[in-house]
């Protein structure tokens, strides 16, 4: 855990710039292998801004919007840097759909666009394991298996190590430029990291010990996760009975 | 086929395997529930979800003042130092927000890092401020190791009931900010 990185007298918050890196470098990832998905790197770059830039803007405002009498006696705080002050799932949503309104507009075919994101998408999630490695979120169940660690007093699952390997093992199975991932038919390079993923998260959920719970104890996100799986397998099939195009 | 579709069999045989794979999904969520015993309520540990470790310590006018003694109340424990900047910079919002909800339920727990500032400097910032909730002295750094201590300013959001909702490491934190964690905090029913 190290929530913060001292350099010098400056105390830089270690798990948000994690984050932004994993955007840097799988934006960069992405950059380098557009050209297999008919897209050249301007558009990408262009598509993933307007969608971070709508995505801060649309959480900030949600925020706003949903507490206005928090910012009534101090409105200057709608520009705080404070990262509490976001919605982050109604700005992911704005985000998302800035980005496809871009690319509707561009006219970006919208499977081989997701299939070009999908690098980023990759780094982004390892990215985001590290973070919550420095910020101590995410941790593990109480375990007593050998390699559980030591975590407050209790033995624990090294959850978020979990979560690291399996979104390294998910990255360097899709890096990039191996030679299946060009037979595969528009869509199905994204395709193959979702279902991946939300396998991932259906497993290594399960050994967390902070889970958002259900009624009954299930784990919210292995729920969520399971129904994702599915309807990846789903689409797999729906994909692979299509013709594959030249 | 590429390597991960060879996973998964010829079609003819790929409902039942999918079944199979989904049956498996499912069995393990309910293997891997959370049951009452896994719970985190009554473990006590530095962080969201558990409950605050507890401590007494004198203020600045040599009153003891026990966290456990204020259950049933919101409480903000904020770790600070006179000479960190952003501490200096958020002290304002917390006395606005005391003067706002104190009577209310809130109580704001000032912790001066003493081990690492001095008391001297921290009163006179305190009284130049005009701050009128406790500034408690951690001359031994006892707090700060016990809430394992990494940046100052630190900031726990405690509820009624004793357990930490949220830690903020760093600052300065916005007035709108405390306002919604507080509105948040005084809502919920005492234990």
């Amino acid at each position: 855990m190290m929530p913060v990185l001292q350099v010098g007298p400056v105390a830089l918050p270690l798990p948000p710039l994690l984050v932004l890196v994993g955007i840097w470098l799988g934006l960069i990832l992405a950059e380098r292998h557009v050209a297999h998905f008919g897209l050249n790197a301007d558009q990408l770059f262009n598509l993933v801004l307007i969608g971070m830039i709508s995505g801060l803007v649309g959480a900030r405002l949600a925020y706003v919007i949903r507490y206005p009498q928090a910012f009534a006696g101090s409105p200057l705080d709608v520009f705080s840097r404070n990262l509490g002050l976001f919605d982050p799932l109604i700005g992911a949503v704005i985000g998302v759909l800035a980005a496809v309104i871009y690319a509707q507009r561009r006219h970006f075919p919208l499977l081989s666009t997701l299939d070009a994101l999908t690098p980023g998408l990759a780094v982004f999630t390892f990215a985001l394991a590290l973070s919550h490695l420095a910020s101590g979120d995410a941790f593990g169940a109480p375990s007593n298996l050998p390699w559980s660690l030591e975590l407050w007093g209790i033995r624990r699952h090294p959850a978020q190590i979990y979560d690291a390997v399996g979104a390294a093992l998910i990255l360097g199975y899709l890096w990039p430029g191996r030679k299946f991932l060009g037979e595969m038919r528009p869509g199905g390079y994204f395709l193959s990291f979702i279902t991946l993923t939300s396998a991932a998260r259906l497993i290594l959920e399960g050994f967390r010990g902070d889970s958002a719970l259900l009624p009954g104890g299930l784990r919210a996100a292995q729920v969520i996760a399971w129904l994702i799986f599915g309807i990846c397998l789903y689409a797999i099939d729906r994909i692979k009975s299509q013709p594959k195009l030249e | 086929m590429t390597p991960f579709e060879r996973l998964l069999p010829a079609r003819a045989g790929k409902i039942p395997t999918h079944l199979i794979l989904l049956l498996a999904g499912a069995l393990w969520i309910w293997f891997s529930r959370v049951t009452p015993q896994d719970a985190l309520a009554g473990s006590v540990a530095p962080r969201p979800g558990f409950q605050a470790p507890d401590f007494d310590l004198p203020d600045s006018q040599g009153v003891q003042i026990s966290l456990s003694a204020l259950r049933g109340q919101a409480v903000i424990i904020n770790l600070w130092a006179s000479w960190c900047p952003p501490c200096r910079q958020e002290m304002p919002a917390l006395q606005k927000v005391y003067r706002d909800y104190h009577e209310q339920g809130l109580e704001i727990l000032a912790v001066n890092a003493t081990s690492q500032d001095n008391i001297q400097a921290a009163i006179e910032f305190s009284t130049e401020l005009g701050l009128t909730f406790p500034i408690l002295i951690d001359t031994d750094g006892r707090v700060s190791r016990l809430y394992q201590l990494q940046s100052l300013p630190t900031t726990y959001f405690l509820g009624r009931d004793g357990s930490i909702q949220e830690v903020i490491v760093g600052g300065p934190m916005a007035e709108a900010l405390l306002r919604v964690r507080i509105e948040r905090l005084l809502g919920q029913a005492a234990p």
